[in-house]
Parts: structure tokens; C-alpha cells; sequence
């Protein structure tokens, strides 16, 4: 996989998790730049997915778990735009939690499609 | 606890407030345990039947706590105490065998070692599932 770019979700996932996490503890509600945090992430993922799976499919040389590694290719697309549902939904601290938790997850995600990738641990 | 007024947390029930997050964390827990399971099913079913089936089953009790916690209506308040409560004992009954009777589960499931491999979280969402159940559930009659 694509280091560089696994390290540019990691530290996007993380901020907007911090950047969440101080929204939660100010007792306020998402707005739009959760939203907007969301929207990046969800891009660089959507890209992660496109060169993981051109990479499958071009360097023949791919992680020896492929079915997981796709799984968890697709899987980590899922979650900023469920998140960002559920946490529109709730109109307290309790939203921006949700995207806490939410960029997280994701965070975990790409570390693990990192390992995968280098079959380090299945 | 004699009276209480309904408070913001509890008028949204199960799935609202500090809720929602715990929805967040199952609704993640649905997807890794459901994607899991379909990978190990589909490409090496036979290599352990026991352990990839408790994977699949694991993964339903998840999909349904979600939906159940979500709802948070009547019906869904029994379901989501079912499932809290056929996680915590599969993570004990599992966790204990998996590592007693290692031959039965030679490829982890997200019960395995007590849920080690995902940071034991499995072992402590039912019982903040279950809790949160109870505390919703104290309303004034």
C-alpha cells in the first residue's frame, strides 16, 4: 500500500477526531465543518480504495490475506458517511462523539490494512 | 431512584445521548465481525468449521444489538437485552475455551482470549450495553 498516503488518513483521522473531541467536551453539536472533516476523510479513503485496488490488480504481489485486505479496502469507505448520519441525528455533545469514535475506527483500519499489506500480522 | 424527570438522554431512549455512541461502537463492531466472518467463510470454511460458524454467529448477536439499541422501542429493548446478553456470556464461554481447548478454535474469532484481539472491547460492550439497558429503562411509573 501507498505509505504516504496511509500516513496522511492516519493524521487526517486523528485530527478530526481531536477536533471532535473538543467540540463534545464544549458541550456543543456537529456543524458543518464535522461535516467537512468527514467529506476529506471520505476522499482519501475513497482514494486509498482506488490504489489498493489498482495495486491488486496491477503488481500481482499483493497481501497474502487478499479477501480480508479488500474487506477492510471496502469497509473503512463505510463508516465517515454512516457516522456523519448518526451523528446529524443527535443534536447534543453526544453527535460529535459519534465522530470521535467514528475517526477512530478508521484510524485502526488503515493501520491494520498497513499490516495486512506487509503480511506482518493476519 | 423514585422520581425522575425525563431527562434529554432518556427521551431519546437507548439509541440517543450517550447512547448513540454506544450504537457507534456496536454499529463498527456489526461490520467487523460481519466482513470477518464473510472472508473466513468464503475462503477457507473448512480449515475451522466451529471456529468461522461462531464467527458468523457473533457477527448476527452484533447486527442485531446495533438495530435493537438503535430502535430503542419496546420490542427492541428485549432484543437488545437478548443479544447484551448472549454476547457477554459467548465472549466468557469462548474467551475461557479458546484458551483451555486451543484445538477447537485454531484461528481466532472476535470472542477468542476473551475479544484480545480487538482490545478486549468485546468483553466490555455488553456490560455497558446491558447497563445502559437498565438505566434507560428507570422510568417514572
Amino acid at each position: 500500500m501507498s505509505s504516504a498516503l496511509s500516513t496522511v488518513i492516519i493524521i487526517a483521522a486523528l485530527l478530526a477526531a481531536a477536533y471532535s473531541l473538543v467540540t463534545a467536551l464544549r458541550d456543543r453539536a456537529m456543524g458543518w465543518d464535522h461535516l467537512a472533516a468527514l467529506g476529506v476523510l471520505e476522499a482519501l479513503l475513497v482514494a486509498q480504495m482506488a490504489v489498493g485496488f489498482v495495486k491488486l490488480a496491477g503488481d500481482g504481489k499483493g497481501p497474502d490475506d487478499t479477501a480480508t485486505f479488500v474487506g477492510y479496502l471496502i469497509g473503512v469507505v463505510i463508516i465517515p458517511v454512516v457516522s456523519a448520519g448518526w451523528g446529524l441525528l443527535e443534536r447534543t455533545r453526544w453527535g460529535p462523539g459519534v465522530i470521535v469514535v467514528a475517526c477512530l475506527a478508521v484510524a485502526v483500519m488503515v493501520v491494520r490494512l498497513g499490516q495486512l499489506w506487509e503480511g506482518a500480522v493476519v | 431512584m423514585s422520581e425522575e424527570t425525563a431527562r434529554p438522554a432518556e427521551a431519546a431512549g437507548t439509541g440517543g445521548g450517550p447512547g448513540r455512541i454506544l450504537v457507534a461502537v456496536y454499529g463498527i463492531f456489526a461490520l467487523a465481525a460481519g466482513a470477518r466472518a464473510a472472508v473466513q467463510i468464503a475462503t477457507r470454511f473448512s480449515d475451522a468449521p466451529v471456529a468461522y460458524s461462531l464467527s458468523a454467529f457473533a457477527a448476527a448477536v452484533y447486527v442485531l444489538a446495533t438495530v435493537a439499541l438503535a430502535l430503542g422501542g419496546r420490542t427492541s429493548r428485549r432484543v437488545a437485552l437478548a443479544s447484551c446478553s448472549i454476547e457477554l456470556a459467548g465472549v466468557l464461554v469462548v474467551g475461557t475455551l479458546s484458551l483451555t481447548d486451543k484445538e477447537a478454535f485454531p484461528d481466532e474469532t472476535v470472542w477468542s482470549v476473551y475479544g484480545q484481539g480487538y482490545g478486549f472491547v468485546p468483553l466490555v460492550l455488553p456490560v455497558i450495553g446491558l447497563y445502559w439497558l437498565r438505566r434507560t429503562g428507570r422510568r417514572p411509573r
